[in-house]
């Protein structure tokens, strides 16, 4: 199996890369371990929320600027001066994509489902978001649930707005046919729930529900448990009530991230990519280095060859590095990885507090390209968390890492 | 240096599990059946309680299709359809009915059926036959039976033998319950496309049917004792004569190289790699420039299938680059849905409504496509396709066969 | 029940107060109330806070201690077989086996034998191949095995059992209060000062007799009277595994040393344990460290080698109370039994009792003698009925219960019947709602959840997981913690911001112990958490 570019990991990164890559006229194939980590994404992609200090920032390019001088192995810092370009690139890429997102060059706010305000680059135009948080957009808000649907909180939501001078009126409902869903005491999840809401004749229904509940609310917010499979859900809520829908993320699974990543993985088959789910990249062969081919679970003996390799295999969580009890490693190449070698030092004794351990990643040089024992593999690129050198979580940088390292190594590639 | 990781389902594979969930987004049986309590309850959590105590067995466990979905979409490689059915199995003290019984005896009741195949096929066209299987047997009426063959496909085989022998390079062929009693065509397709290219096609010594249905029967005995002369049959011929063995339909293949160990405890790690699709095998060596399919012009719009144990394999890769070998042919491949067949779960009544409901998307979606076939590797999409839509399907080699020049 | 919310600042007066709401003062409070003595007992966190709830969750045959303190051994197996019949819901007998190893002495095993039996433990040697039918799980190369009436026992639901058995014989039962001062006149003790956290205020009751039980706090309490009882603090550390990888109980058939029981219980099993001196100022710092990590695996494998590849949930860390023989400064004579001071006889001080020492096991027995003597004292005659009497939750057997009681779906019925009891009858799932899952790892509903908010005195997450297990399996939190807080808000917090500053306790709780455990499996699901929590809930631990 021959193609220009191999790319291990089909989450987020490895998805803007191949499709950036087709768009370039590359033939692509992305080899994926089961689902990616946008699977419980809350639809917003951060690009830098905090510096380390924990302070807000506001204009991003600014903040990045302070975070680069701060942190000089930052993955943006290896962007250098194509840093705004790229920006550029992904806002455009959405556009190409067809997928409305909210951005600008200052942060704007999201909704978190326990009522909390927190600071975003880019967030998917359903989402309920706010451009100051000075100033709310709506003095008085509808906010629904599903009764006994845990995973989801109008009272926190609640207080959280009235800390912001928004009245919140909450409402719960049910049907019958979400009824039979809960005969299952583990499955009334969003994405169940959705597979009912879905069908028109019992979306109609619920929103007559809505209907008959509200009164002069701006606005009518719900759980993201509408959607996987009906496009035109929220649109049809808008235009029989005619007042906008807005969505706030539930706890995992999220429709919004599962939306997302179905979107970008047809998108990327339709430009010609070849997606393979459900896969483990076993071996690679290196010569000269780099990379001939790499074999995977699946193919067994067949091996995938390309020209260049691009390493999207995210943190822990999607086994792109793995932690032992003496060191953390990556799996594919073994390539160099930075990280504490005194265990003790992985963590903060108090979880909230800034975590090294979710700073520990795959070095690389200036270009993205990924070492063994400090000299450059010629054709491979790391993109995302896999990298070293950021914390995701506590800069809200994770969107933004690995949209832009993705689009950036797409550009090397063509260019080679 | 490399990390291997481990995939074969060690004890403590359940353990890998870190509660993601996203399993039980892909599952189609909990999607519509909300008596089944989703791949996560029933497989890792599952298994903590069961080690607990062996009284946690929950029955709903029977409503898995054991589609692997599941599998294919965990981040953590946690072999959840392998913990769900080795559960089964090993805590399910439900008896295989008589209905059960006949489903899952694919040889013995292929055998009876194909001596008297006009006549069978016939009766089971009848809806009176079929409501009295659904009365009697519990097999929906709603399901129509594929039909048997007027003579087995080992029969006529016996008849190309000889030839068969004459090319330098040779192949076992594993042709499974379909093709020796349903289908043998499909058996002559592979036949012909593998001549084709100079490779000569033999039988093994004894071949008994895979035993899928078996294992998801409760018949765990029979299907051991059934892999175990199929093992001894391919070691033959795979160390003994050198010979690969190939299948055409995707169930087999993934039942033997997979659901044999991890299931059945058989040992086939010595011949497991030697075991695989025709499509595969082809692939192969046309990507190394060994052999060239001689194919015309083929102007069809097809639409690909991919059945859930391809889905597992990872094989589909092959198949649609053998498809679009032929010149012009427009290939469409559909989402990827289950079908909602699982062998023989949508033959009984009380899991019908569950498949169709599985199926539903696909199905609307390949009446949408208006293609002149349906293309698929698992002969029972096949079943479920032509059944509940309006297209024809067939398989890939068939496909290839009627290419050729 | 809720908290008492009434603002009185001093109260009824009682027979006897008991400090510490460890399994001790739940005993003694059960055998008071079942006395006849109006009984109030104090806790400063929540039941089951301290040494009760740190330790290895084991059901002593006490043939452990037959070789070097038969005293003990004795009164282990007494006690072990009440605690099958009044315990029933709280105990697994499992049974247990002592291996020898290639390098342990197979002399020891014969004077083990007879040690143990000399002191009333049944014990049986059993054939190497036997055992290991018994228990596959076991070392295969044992040269010997020795079986015991070894069993688990669930020590959060042992506790709470006491205590309300305490409630339904009319004692009164205040948690989050602190004691933080004895009140005096003359030569007797009349009464103790409080501080209620929830409330937060300070609050005095007055009682005939006080009674310290307050495990190795005890040291302290006994200050405020100005006594002296030196404890030397003893800090174990022991490790979670995922899941029940014995069902027996493995020992090592040598003298007592580190690391070497592996006990299993509901759907985990744990090995423990290491035991260092701690300084006094310590006793509320536990933290398990990285060699200690080492030793507990290590020694763990040679019991049962697939330890090796089993995945650790978390680590924890309790503190022995053990309390000096003598005055002797340097703790040389630790005593390991119980020990009851009568501060009247000891110090002169009249209205005050210790009762301390000892072990989980030997509860029922300290309590009997701490009421005993408050019979004394107050001229009461009535037996202890501890011993036959069935504790809430035990009245049924599980069989019966199983049968009977028909709360939601098959396998969730049957956790909350291992949790409960015939309590569990009371956990209402009539409507489909109450039959979801809050905590899918160990199966607990949201009719459980709210039983136990209702009846159970849960005051936050981390109580509530004690009595329902919530967050105690291998997710560790990661999706039910906000579930339960979203429950919480409604009916225990009212109030948003308290109720997310529970749900970041909670969280730092279970990190405290995921953390010296923190790589593969663990770190993955670590990672997963924080992205759910912070990432998309923005929760943080900045208090407004």
């Amino acid at each position: 199996m021959k193609f220009d570019t191999a790319i291990i990991g089909g989450g987020l990164s490895g998805l803007i890369c191949g499709i950036q890559l087709q768009k370039k006229g590359k033939k692509c194939a992305i080899v994926s371990t089961g689902q990616s980590a946008l699977h419980f994404s809350s639809g917003a992609f951060d690009l830098l929320s905090y510096l380390p200090d924990g302070s807000e920032v506001e204009n991003i390019q600014e903040g990045v600027k302070k975070l680069i001088e701060q942190n000089p192995n930052h993955p943006y810092a290896k962007l250098g001066e194509a840093l705004p370009n790229l920006i550029n690139s992904a806002t455009q890429l959405f556009e190409e994509l067809n997928i409305s997102f909210v951005h600008g060059e200052s942060n704007h706010y999201k909704i978190t489902p326990l009522g909390e305000i927190k600071p975003t680059w880019a967030s998917l135009d359903r989402l309920a978001t706010i451009q100051e948080k000075q100033q709310f957009p709506w003095k008085k808000v509808a906010l629904f649930n599903l009764d006994g649907y845990l995973d989801f909180y109008p009272k926190f939501i609640k207080q959280g707005l009235k800390d912001h001078q928004v009245e919140v009126n909450t409402f719960g409902f049910s049907l019958p046919e979400l009824d039979r869903l809960r005969r299952n005491p583990t499955e009334l999840r969003a994405t169940n729930i959705s597979n009912v809401l879905d069908k028109e004749s019992i979306l109609n229904k619920f929103i007559a529900i809505l209907k008959s509940k509200i009164s002069n609310e701006e606005v009518i917010l719900l759980p993201a448990f509408l959607g996987l499979k009906n496009d035109n859900a929220f649109k049809t809520i808008e235009e029989q009530i005619g007042k906008p829908v807005k969505v706030i993320p539930t706890l995992p699974p999220s429709i919004i991230g599962i939306k997302l990543q179905q979107y970008l993985q047809e998108e990327f088959i339709s430009l010609g990519g070849v997606y393979m789910l459900g896969d483990n990249v076993l071996e690679a062969d290196l010569e000269n280095n780099s990379v001939q081919r790499i074999y995977t679970y699946n193919h067994g003996d067949i091996p995938i060859q390309a020209k260049h390799f691009v390493l999207a295999t995210g943190s822990y969580f999607s086994q792109g590095l793995i932690a032992t009890q003496k060191e953390v490693i990556e799996p594919v190449f073994n390539l160099d990885v930075t990280f504490d070698s005194d265990r003790t030092k992985w963590y903060n004794k108090d979880v909230f507090e800034t975590q090294p351990y979710l700073a520990f990643g795959v070095k690389t040089n200036k270009e993205l390209q990924g070492l063994i024992n400090n000299q450059p593999l010629n054709n491979l690129y790391i993109v995302g968390a896999v990298l070293e050198s950021f914390n995701p979580i506590k800069e809200g940088s994770g969107g933004g890492v690995s949209i832009l390292t993705a689009l950036a190594v797409a550009d090397k590639i063509a260019k080679n | 240096m490399k990390k291997k990781i481990d995939h074969n389902i060690s004890n403590n594979n359940f353990e890998q599990c870190i509660k993601c969930t996203i399993c039980t987004i892909y599952c189609p049986v909990a999607a519509v059946n909300p008596n089944y309590p989703g791949p996560k309850q029933a497989g890792p959590d599952g298994e903590r309680l069961r080690l607990k105590k062996s009284d946690f067995y929950d029955d709903a466990l029977k409503y898995c299709t054991n589609c692997k979905r599941c599998e294919v979409s965990c981040p953590s490689n946690v072999k959840i359809g392998d913990i769900i059915q080795s559960a089964r199995i090993k805590h399910s003290k439900q008896k295989p009915k008589l209905r059960d019984i006949l489903l899952a005896n694919t040889d013995f009741v292929g055998s009876m059926n194909t001596v008297l195949a006009p006549v069978v096929n016939t009766v089971l066209g009848w809806d009176v036959t079929k409501l009295a299987l659904d009365k009697t047997l519990q097999i929906d009426r709603h399901r129509t039976f594929p039909k048997y063959s007027f003579g087995t496909f080992e029969q006529w085989y016996k008849r190309q033998a000889q030839k068969q022998s004459e090319y330098k390079n040779q192949v076992s062929y594993f042709h499974g319950c379909y093709v020796n009693y349903n289908n043998p065509q499909l058996g002559k397709d592979l036949v012909k496309v593998f001549n084709s290219v100079g490779i000569g096609v033999q039988l093994l010594d004894k071949e008994k049917c895979c035993g899928v249905a078996l294992i998801s029967n409760g018949l765990i005995n029979q299907a051991r004792k059934q892999g175990n002369v199929n093992i001894a049959s391919i070691r033959k011929s795979v160390i003994e004569n050198k010979r690969p063995v190939v299948a055409t339909s995707s169930t087999c293949t993934f039942t033997i190289r997979d659901e044999y160990p991890h299931l059945l405890g058989i040992d086939n790690s010595d011949v497991k790699e030697d075991v695989e699709l025709a499509t595969r095998y082809l692939y192969r060596l046309i990507s190394q420039d060994k052999i060239k399919l001689n194919l015309a012009e083929k102007k069809i719009k097809v639409a690909y299938h991919i059945p859930c144990h391809m889905e597992k394999l990872g094989w589909s890769y092959y198949t649609i680059e053998l498809l679009k070998l032929i010149p012009n042919i427009e290939l469409i491949v559909l989402d990827d849905h289950c079908c909602g067949i699982a062998g023989t779960y949508g033959f009984k009544k009380e899991n019908y409504e569950t498949s169709q409901a599985i199926g539903e998307d696909l199905f609307k979606q390949i009446e949408e496509s208006k293609v002149d076939y349906v293309v698929s590797d698992c002969e029972t999409c096949k079943w479920q396709i032509e059944m509940s839509t309006t297209a024809k399907c067939e398989h890939p080699i068939s496909i290839l066969a009627q290419a050729l020049r | 029940m809720k908290q008492n919310n009434s603002s009185h600042k001093s109260n009824d007066s009682y027979d006897v107060i008991i400090i510490g709401g460890g399994v001790t003062g739940a005993g003694t409070a059960r055998d008071c109330a079942r006395r006849g003595f109006k009984t109030l007992l104090l806790e400063r966190q929540d039941i089951a806070t301290g040494a009760t709830g740190r330790n290895h969750g084991l059901l002593h045959s006490g043939a452990r201690y037959a070789v070097n303190d038969s005293e003990s051994a004795k009164e282990c197996i007494v006690e072990n077989f009440i605690l099958r019949k009044i315990a029933s819901h709280c105990v697994e007998e499992t049974d247990g086996l002592f291996l020898s190893l290639p390098e342990d002495d197979l002399a020891f095993q014969k004077k083990f034998i007879e040690a143990c039996q000399s002191a009333g433990i049944p014990a049986e040697e059993i054939d190497p191949k036997q055992a290991l039918l018994m228990e596959p799980s076991a070392n295969p190369n044992m040269i010997g095995a020795v079986k015991v009436p070894d069993g688990a026992v669930d020590p959060f639901r042992l506790t709470a059992s006491n205590i309300m058995d305490a409630k339904e014989n009319g004692a009164t039962v205040l948690t989050y209060h602190e004691v933080v001062g004895l009140h005096r006149e003359k030569n007797r003790i009349i009464g103790v000062k409080a501080y209620d956290h929830i409330n937060k205020e300070e609050k005095s009751y007055y009682g005939s007799i006080v009674i310290n039980a307050g495990g190795i706090w005890g040291q302290h309490i006994s200050e405020y009277a100005d006594l002296k009882i030196k404890m030397f603090p003893a800090k174990g550390s022991l490790l979670i595994f995922g899941h029940r990888v014995n069902n027996i109980v493995l020992n090592r058939c040598r003298k007592p040393s580190n690391a070497d029981i592996l006990v299993p219980g509901d759907t985990i099993c744990l090995i423990g344990t290491t035991s260092d001196r701690v300084p006094y100022d310590q006793i509320d710092n536990m933290e398990v460290t990285p060699d200690e990590v080492d030793l507990l695996m290590r020694e763990g494998e040679k019991l049962a080698p697939s330890l090796a590849h089993t995945r650790i949930l978390r680590a924890y860390a309790g503190v022995r109370p053990l309390v000096a023989s003598d005055d002797d400064p340097t703790g040389r004579n630790v005593s390991r039994g119980i020990v009851l001071l009568d501060h009247a006889v000891r110090d002169g001080l009249e209205g005050f009792i210790t009762i301390t020492g000892g072990k989980l096991m030997t509860y029922r027995l300290m309590a009997e003698w701490a009421t005993d003597l408050v019979c004394k004292k107050l001229n009461q005659t009535k037996k202890c009925d501890t011993a036959e009497v069935p504790l809430p939750g035990s009245r049924h057997s599980k069989e019966e219960l199983i049968n009977s009681i028909h709360t939601g779906a098959k396998t969730i019925a049957q956790g909350a019947i291992y949790r409960h009891g015939e309590m569990a009858s009371k956990i209402d799932t009539t409507e489909a709602v109450k039959s979801s899952l809050v905590c899918e790892c160990e199966g607990v509903s949201v009719g459980e959840v709210e039983y136990a908010i209702e009846e159970l005195d849960v005051n936050n997450l981390v109580d509530l997981r004690r009595r329902t297990r919530v967050g105690m399996g291998t997710c560790q939190g990661e999706l039910c913690a906000c579930r339960a807080a979203g429950i919480m808000e409604g009916k225990v917090k009212n109030c948003s911001t308290r109720a997310k500053e529970d749900l970041a306790n909670f969280l730092n709780e279970r990190w405290k112990g995921v953390y010296p455990t923190g790589w593969g499996e663990s770190l993955r699901g670590s990672e997963y958490s924080a992205w759910v929590y912070e990432g998309v809930c923005g929760l943080t631990n900045k208090k407004d």
